[in-house]
């Protein structure tokens, strides 16, 4: 049975995975924080904490709210800094089987091409994924994933300071999820990943007033699904690169889902508080789906759902 | 630290709004210190994504025990398991109170069900020949901590703040009367307890230890979420504590919401 996908065949490094279940930016740390609780190894890829050039604080307390099915997060990017990035996670990360990719996001869009240069060449760092939505900060962020042209003049930035294969990040606060995509595809992107978290408050109602300390936060878990399945189903119709799922995907038949609606590989979040073991559980029951189906190749199921 | 399914051998409401919980957990029980917690999953499928957070409260060979306050959703489904139902638990996590070697005589402070992580506290320090001392407070006489729980080697006084039980008052109101016998103080209670023993001179003579309680997400130092500002820089409470120093937090910024 072959689960292996290709994310970036245009690109001179490549990006092969042995299966897809990848592990989503933010939930997964950087690989090494479940290394105890099962054997990561086996995953397709892992995708680090979003990263910036300076470290960050991050936002005020509180940052997590619980609503049905989901959470609302607003982490606000806390992270150690793409210096220590390069200086004390790559050197374990490159001994390892599974490839790793660095989520890296930008104030400005000179912010991003730095990250790019720094990493490029870096041992242990298989690719990069340019976040261009994360809505929690208010100097940039989600601005640039929500127009084409500002998506489009950060993927050239990046492309222009690396040879490293790119999967650009998508938010859904955007009117143009496909305009979008389009744009940076046509800038460089090798694939396409998508969605990052639909922005979303909470009240506090014995205080009487919102509930997470910067007010508005990312919505994750179950609850997001069938818009994130939407718009990969959107943007797997509009372009000709790679597209890689994620959204609430708490399942091997959530995951079968987006690979039928035109997916490459998945992302599993959230689903990884609730269940650590979730990202292998979820490629466990892809294989078994597989079996019972008579499936030889993963490709077979890649936009089987489509019509 | 491991994940285990682990099977509930008792359930039932021993305060208004609180529930006793015992578990056959051999492989999170065994290796569990006093001040850990373990990260519990509610309800089937995903309803609830978040595991929470709770202190381990006693220990007993391969069991442990909870003792949750039912506050939302997710306590509320915990509290409706019954003998024989399994719970999917991660633990031992965070760093446990330090007991230091040349102490001897250990005054612990619970504030309402900050009584959670100090009847282990109490137990661990008597079986090492340690004497203790429990101020327990709750607001009234029903949600005090049943006395016959309580190993009873444990100096005991209360207090409620209707006065219905005990000492008519806060629990803090008790604490200069005892801080010269202390050797050190571990302190479990809401966030306005501690910044009322900040406010008491004690603070600067005796160590004082203190279980801080924030909004959790993975439990594994991951997502960044249950992050407080100290003096000594941003520290995950899942990690890095959740037993810290008293004087360490900025408990002003934290009581405010800022990190």
């Amino acid at each position: 049975m072959n689960l292996s996908v290709q994310l970036a065949p245009k690109n001179k490094h490549g990006l092969s995975l042995a299966n897809p279940v990848m592990t989503a930016s933010g939930t997964f740390g950087y690989g090494t924080e479940y290394s105890h609780l099962f054997d990561i190894q086996k995953l397709g890829a892992i995708v680090c904490k979003g990263t910036t050039l300076k470290p960050r604080e991050g936002n005020p307390q509180p940052r997590l709210a619980e609503t049905p099915c989901g959470v609302l997060n607003s982490i606000g990017l806390q992270n150690i800094g793409i210096e220590a990035v390069i200086r004390d996670k790559a050197p374990v990360w490159a001994g390892w089987r599974v490839p790793v990719m660095v989520n890296i996001v930008g104030i400005r869009v000179e912010d991003y091409a730095r990250m790019a240069a720094k990493l490029d060449g870096v041992a242990g760092i298989s690719g990069i994924e340019v976040n261009i939505g994360c809505p929690n900060i208010k100097a940039g962020g989600a601005e640039f994933g929500a127009r084409p042209d500002l998506a489009a003049e950060v993927t050239a930035a990046v492309k222009a300071a690396t040879s490293l294969p790119l999967l650009v990040k998508l938010t859904p606060n955007t009117a143009d999820i496909a305009g979008v995509a389009k744009a940076v595809m046509r800038a460089g992107a090798d694939a396409i990943s998508l969605i990052n978290t639909p922005r979303g408050i909470a009240i506090d109602v014995s205080r009487r007033r919102p509930l997470l300390g910067n007010v508005t936060g990312g919505l994750s878990g179950p609850a997001i699904k069938p818009i994130a399945l939407y718009m990969v189903y959107t943007v797997a119709g509009a372009v000709e690169v790679p597209v890689v799922g994620v959204g609430g995907i708490a399942t091997a038949s959530d995951a079968i889902e987006f690979i039928m609606a035109g997916a490459s590989a998945v992302q599993i979040g959230t689903a990884s508080f609730t269940n650590p073991r979730a990202p292998l559980d979820i490629l466990e029951g892809i294989e078994q789906f597989m079996k019972k189906e008579g499936i030889e190749d993963i490709a077979e199921l890649i936009g089987a759902g489509r019509r | 630290m491991r994940q285990e399914v682990a099977s509930v051998t008792a359930n039932a409401e021993l305060m208004p709004q609180v529930h006793l919980m015992w578990l056959e957990s051999s492989q999170i029980a065994s290796p569990a210190q006093p001040g850990q917690f373990v990260m519990v999953r509610c309800g089937e499928d995903f309803e609830y994504p978040l595991r929470r957070p709770f202190s381990i409260h006693q220990q007993d060979g391969s069991k442990l025990a909870l003792l949750f306050n039912m506050v939302g959703r997710g306590t509320h489904w915990l509290s409706q398991c019954q003998a024989g139902d399994e719970l999917d638990l991660l633990g031992p996590l965070g760093n446990g109170f330090s007991i230091h070697p040349g102490s001897h005589n250990l005054l612990l402070v619970a504030g309402g069900i900050g009584i959670a992580p100090l009847v282990f506290l109490a137990q661990q320090a008597l079986s090492q020949g340690q004497a203790v001392t429990l101020l327990l407070g709750a607001s009234t006489a029903p949600q005090l901590y049943p006395e016959h729980l309580l190993p009873p080697e444990v100096k005991l006084v209360t207090a409620t703040e209707d006065g219905t039980a005990g000492k008519k008052g806060m629990i803090t109101d008790l604490l200069p009367d005892f801080t010269g016998w202390a050797d050190q103080i571990f302190a479990c209670g809401p966030i306005s307890m501690y910044q009322t023993m900040t406010k008491q001179n004690f603070v600067t003579t005796k160590p004082v230890q203190v279980s801080l309680e924030v909004r959790m997400g993975c439990g594994l130092g991951v997502c960044y979420g249950c992050t407080v500002k100290t003096k000594s820089g941003l520290k995950q409470v899942c990690q890095d504590g959740p037993i810290f120093d008293l004087d360490d937090i900025l408990w002003e910024e934290l009581a405010n919401g800022g990190v």
